[in-house]
């Protein structure tokens, strides 16, 4: 029963949370087209997740995503100001990303200083730089090209509906992407394995071969770009570049890792379970507005949910040891 | 388990008024109207009151009525229209910029919800904007000083025209000032607003004062907002130039300029934008727009009120 519970207690609290929403709101909960929405508000955060499993698995954790976020929303639509072609603005955006990656990467690999303390660090210094970039303001208008704004405002059609058309929004089709990309990474490739391998002991993966350095290095790479991905994404969605933007998505991003955690054999990280655990604060957020639960009590609830899975996930793992 | 009962009983019951509501066709129609009110600014003090103001309007009104703060997440405020808009509200209420939130218009307007904005800025897919009107508060101040100064004399012009709401105010006071023949625009000021605008003002100012150093050269300072206005009384004060009956005028009436106004001192007005009203006003305009009227005019002004020493406290 404990065993049954540490590993199916999460999905089965999943499996709820839709049930409890469905039940409540028959008409409009369990629609393709309200799902679709999901996916889509999700988009970003999955994104910001997945890169975040990355760093995790490795056991290291980056604070400095979100600021991230914001500040490769800004350097585009700085550029777009400049007169600079979408293209060529997103490309030199996604190099901010890696560079900003891989300076975190580092400071904690190379240096040595903690995650924490250097990701701390560089959350400032990213966000700083954008507030000098945008002088504070956000960048909106015709500042930004139409075709920029259109990118989170279309999709792949599906056919249609009850006479309306169904799409997939690009912004899912390019998180699924970026998710399915990672999972090759981490889950089929020997890179994956030994990041893998430096998470469950970092000492026995050194000894046994494994460029520790080198890779925890690499991993922070990931996290760079997938924030700079997730803040263009943003800055599409909402045709305009604020400086503080990204907040929002390191605390989430984190969060959806460690619920994913709690569903999977061992408690480490994985691709898709933390894609499950975004799903988790997505739904949650669909449905709580649409049942008009105040919004400050869902920040309650949503809290709430995470405690209850990882409290569930370690009483279950001290019980199993025991035995 | 009990909450999810009551809850359902609730959703039942609006259904069955909102059935009677359509039974009892227009006038009741307003009643028991579903309606979202999305923000990311509700923690700034303006925000909260037209918020709660809306809120009180509404509860006469009948409506249910659903406050969601996304907390400066913009991004937020499109997935929750979508949200809303599934769930089938009867209308949504926004105030944030209306070209960062295309694809929720989109969205409510494929529904063929009615979108009202309270401070949000003009677009086709919003049916009215309810805010203030900025030439009319640049036009309240700038003739305030004209006539204090009789019509005649220096004038310090502060002005921020890289941002749209106060470019306007800078529009009106220019044409104002250029009616009388015997006002001069000693210089046209635009403050770096980065440090909030104040200290920056004081230090322009200091340096307008050192090179118009006879009483009198300097008549006035008009000030776009009330941050400039501040800096300008703090530099007048500290060059000991507070008794030439320089006049100073702000436009919002934020706390600090209230004081500075009720002390007595060279600040001597500013404008308060009727934030109370419009809350109520978006809710009226909103049973305007429910009640079946199509609106003419889609930015709705509320009347500004001077603020001098009189009312400043």
């Amino acid at each position: 029963m404990v065993r049954f519970l540490r590993h199916y207690g999460t999905l089965m609290g999943m499996a709820a949370i839709v049930l409890v929403f469905w039940a409540l709101l028959p008409q409009t909960f369990m629609t393709a087209r309200n799902w679709l929405n999901i996916t889509q508000q999700v988009s970003m955060l999955t994104v910001v997740a997945v890169a975040m499993t990355v760093v995790m698995v490795v056991g290291d954790f980056d604070l400095s995503v979100g600021s991230m976020a914001s500040l490769a929303g800004i350097v585009a639509a700085v550029l777009f100001t400049l007169g600079f072609s979408v293209p060529a603005a997103v490309a030199v955006a996604l190099v901010v990303g890696l560079v900003g990656g891989v300076i975190n990467g580092v400071l904690v690999s190379v240096i040595g200083i903690l995650p924490f303390v250097a990701t701390l660090a560089t959350l400032t210094m990213y966000s700083g730089a954008a507030f000098i970039l945008s002088g504070g303001k956000t960048i909106f208008g015709r500042d930004i090209p139409q075709s920029f704004g259109d990118f989170a405002k279309s999709g792949l059609s599906l056919g249609s509906l009850a006479d309306k058309p169904v799409v997939l929004p690009w912004l899912t089709v390019l998180a699924l992407a970026l998710t399915g990309a990672v999972f090759v990474v981490l889950e089929l490739s020997t890179y994956g394995r030994r990041l893998y391998a430096i998470g469950g002991n970092a000492e026995a993966a050194r000894l046994a071969g494994v460029r520790v350095t080198w890779l925890r290095l690499t991993a922070y790479g990931f996290t760079g770009v997938g924030a700079a991905v997730a803040g263009l994404m943003y800055a599409s969605r909402v045709a305009s570049a604020n400086p503080t933007q990204g907040e929002g998505l390191m605390l989430n991003a984190i969060a959806a890792v460690f619920l994913g955690m709690t569903l999977t054999r061992h408690g480490q990280p994985r691709v898709l379970a933390s894609v499950l655990g975004v799903l988790v604060l997505g739904v949650m957020d669909n449905g709580l507005t649409q049942l008009q639960v105040d919004s400050y009590v869902r920040e309650v609830l949503v809290g709430l949910i995470i405690l209850l899975a990882v409290s569930i996930s370690a009483l279950g793992r001290k019980a199993i040891g025991r035995r | 388990m009990t909450y999810s009962i009551t809850r359902r009983g609730l959703s039942r019951a609006l259904v069955l008024a909102a059935g009677f509501a359509a039974l009892g066709g227009g006038a009741a129609l307003a009643a028991g109207e579903k309606i979202a009110v999305i923000t990311p600014y509700l923690s700034q003090p303006g925000t909260q009151f037209y918020v709660e103001a809306f809120q009180a309007r509404a509860k006469e009104l009948g409506w249910e009525v659903n406050v969601i703060d996304t907390q400066g997440d913009v991004a937020a405020v499109i997935s929750r229209m979508e949200d809303v808009v599934a769930q089938g509200v009867n209308g949504i209420v926004i105030n944030v910029d209306p070209s960062q939130i295309g694809a929720g218009l989109d969205a409510a307007a494929a529904a063929n919800i009615p979108v009202v904005g309270m401070d949000a800025g003009a677009d086709p897919r919003i049916k009215a904007n309810v805010t203030s009107n900025g030439y009319e508060m640049a036009a309240v101040t700038s003739v305030y000083i004209a006539n204090r100064i009789g019509g005649a004399g220096g004038v310090v012009m502060f002005t921020f025209d890289a941002f749209p709401p106060v470019q306007v105010r800078g529009v009106i006071a220019d044409a104002v000032f250029k009616n009388y023949p015997d006002i001069k625009v000693l210089d046209r000021i635009t403050p770096d607003v980065s440090d909030g605008g104040i200290a920056d003002s004081r230090a322009k100012m200091e340096a307008l004062l050192a090179a118009n150093p006879e009483p009198g050269s300097i008549k006035a300072v008009w000030a776009a907002w009330d941050q400039p206005a501040l800096g300008a009384l703090q530099a007048i004060e500290a060059a000991g130039r507070q008794n030439e009956g320089i006049v100073i005028t702000g436009i919002d009436a934020n706390p600090q300029a209230r004081d500075a106004i009720a002390a007595g001192g060279n600040f001597e007005a500013s404008v308060a934008q009727d934030f109370t009203g419009i809350g109520s006003t978006a809710a009226d305009t909103m049973a305007r727009v429910l009640g079946g009227e199509v609106l003419k005019a889609n930015v709705i002004y509320v009347p500004t009120q001077l603020v001098t020493s009189v009312n400043a406290k």
